[in-house]
């Protein structure tokens, strides 16, 4: 199983690991909620180097990605990084991905275990068109680690001499941060101000990470596994691909629709229009439990006992102490404020629906 | 390294198991709260439910997953541990003391003997 270069590191540091996608990563080093308050309250260092790093650069870079993704990619200026998502025909998300636009191309980041499906698609477009770009998968080749937390920007302008507080949400370039010639954009899966830098394996990727430790030592920095990236992503209702566009969801359905520039063309366009038009089915939903209990990916919804979902991503909120989750339900039956069962391991346990996302500035 | 009492017996499936007269009580090894961490959800057993051996009793739900509870003997439930409902940190905190479970009441002392010795589960979780 492909590990990250910073494996041994981890195992120092006391990690405890788990097969994500097929990488074999920290799951947490001391507690998976601990380690979710720290990076709300203080600062949390994540190696997340099991997501891809695809570059994209020749003459119709920007081309193939606008018509590979459902946004204008000619609209994004050198500096800037979009998240968006690739689609089939039929409209269905093969992955969400955030590229960012550097001087010299771009350089997109898929999903864990999507980087060659993500690659081969985008070969397969740009072949269809006849577009003059060349697709690489460095994903074995790149180490990203990400910075979250209030605490992020102070404890990363110690070891960098870029002025960070100039960097605005999604901008991103490239920077020394403890010697070393990173990526940096400002991004992150956490809902928190927070970085994420890219750089060459090859490169004194140890020393990268000690020294972000070292620099967050006086915020109380602490390393963190992926337990917490999940649970801190879920509490601001984002979207993991594995569990929310599992047997196939258009962007209507996952509540992606604001990612969506209609002003271009784009494959999957002509499904999307049609989906508009009819209405979808079911919706990506929020439920927050009122009754204890701790919803997980699979369980069923109901409404006065018939089945109207099922829990694509679930757990137990370290922010709320109550369970939450997120579960694509009838459109019919999402009103905000509705209560509805959540079947867990045979009991039901009531939750309320409610609006995105379930934590915001209070933990 | 995992705390192991030498007056409890133990089950393959992580239980702890103190035999106390006609009744055992029964939780989790110091071992298995460290394997499962942040415990946030216990579903206990009903008073007078009779189990059997090796039948799910219960479940302990942590951040990361649901893990499910076998009972280590034949018998009926005769008391749950209801200060988990509000704390099941504790079983984190305290596995062999006010983390414990559930008691139950022993139908066939025979089964005692099947339990491993404080020996036997060293070596299974080294």
């Amino acid at each position: 199983m492909p590990r990250s270069p910073l494996h041994d590191l981890h195992v120092e540091l006391g990690a405890r690991f788990t097969n994500f996608s097929g990488h074999e990563m920290p799951l947490y080093y001391s507690s998976i909620r601990d380690e979710h308050l720290t990076v709300r309250r203080r600062v949390g260092l994540f190696d997340v180097s099991h997501m891809g790093n695809i570059r994209i650069h020749g003459k119709d870079d920007a081309e193939l990605l606008s018509i590979a993704t459902v946004e204008d990619a000619r609209r994004i200026d050198v500096g800037m990084g979009q998240y968006t998502v690739i689609l089939r025909e039929d409209g269905t998300i093969i992955d969400d991905v955030i590229f960012l636009h550097l001087e010299d191309g771009f350089m997109m980041v898929p999903n864990a275990g999507r980087d060659e499906v993500v690659a081969d698609w985008l070969r397969k477009v740009r072949d269809e068109h006849g577009l003059d770009v060349e697709v690489k998968n460095l994903s074995r080749e790149f180490v990203i680690l990400a910075i979250q937390g209030p605490k992020s920007r102070e404890t990363l302008q110690k070891i960098s001499s870029i002025d960070l507080s100039q960097l605005k949400l999604f901008s991103c370039l490239r920077g020394d941060f403890a010697g070393i010639e990173c990526i940096v954009s400002r991004t992150g899966y956490t809902g928190e101000l927070g970085y994420e830098l890219q750089v060459e394996a090859d490169k004194d990727v140890f020393h990268l990470f000690r020294s972000i430790l070292e620099a967050g030592k006086d915020y109380g920095i602490k390393p963190i596994g992926l337990g917490a990236r999940d649970s801190l992503r879920l509490e601001k209702c984002f979207i993991l691909a594995c569990n929310e566009f599992e047997g196939g969801r258009s962007p209507l359905e996952a509540n992606l629709g604001f990612l969506i520039n209609w002003d271009h063309d784009f494959i999957g366009k002509d499904a999307l229009l049609r989906q508009k038009e009819e209405g979808v089915k079911e919706k990506l939903t929020y439920l927050r439990c009122v009754d204890k209990g701790v919803p997980r990916h699979g369980y069923d919804v109901e409404k006065d006992g018939k089945r109207i979902g099922r829990v694509s991503s679930g757990g137990l909120s370290p922010c709320l102490g109550v369970g939450i989750a997120m579960a694509y339900v009838n459109t019919e039956y999402r009103k905000v404020g509705d209560v509805v069962d959540i079947i867990c391991r045979g009991k039901r346990v009531r939750a309320e629906i409610v609006k995105p996302p379930f934590v915001g500035k209070e933990c | 390294m995992s705390e192991i009492r030498d007056n409890l017996r133990y089950t393959k499936t992580h239980e702890w198991v103190d035999i106390r007269g006609k009744r055992a009580r029964v939780g989790i090894t110091d071992h298995a709260q460290k394997e499962l961490t942040d415990i946030v959800f216990v579903e206990l057993p009903e008073i007078g439910k009779e189990v059997k051996k090796g039948e799910e009793v219960c479940t302990i739900e942590s951040v990361k997953s649901v893990e499910e509870i076998y009972s280590p003997l034949t018998g009926k439930i005769v008391a749950v541990n209801e200060d988990l409902a509000d704390s099941p940190e504790k079983i984190n905190k305290s596995p062999y003391d006010e983390g414990w479970l559930f008691e139950i009441e022993i139908q066939n002392e025979g089964e005692i003997d099947e339990l491993l010795t404080p020996e036997d589960y060293k070596k299974i979780i080294s």
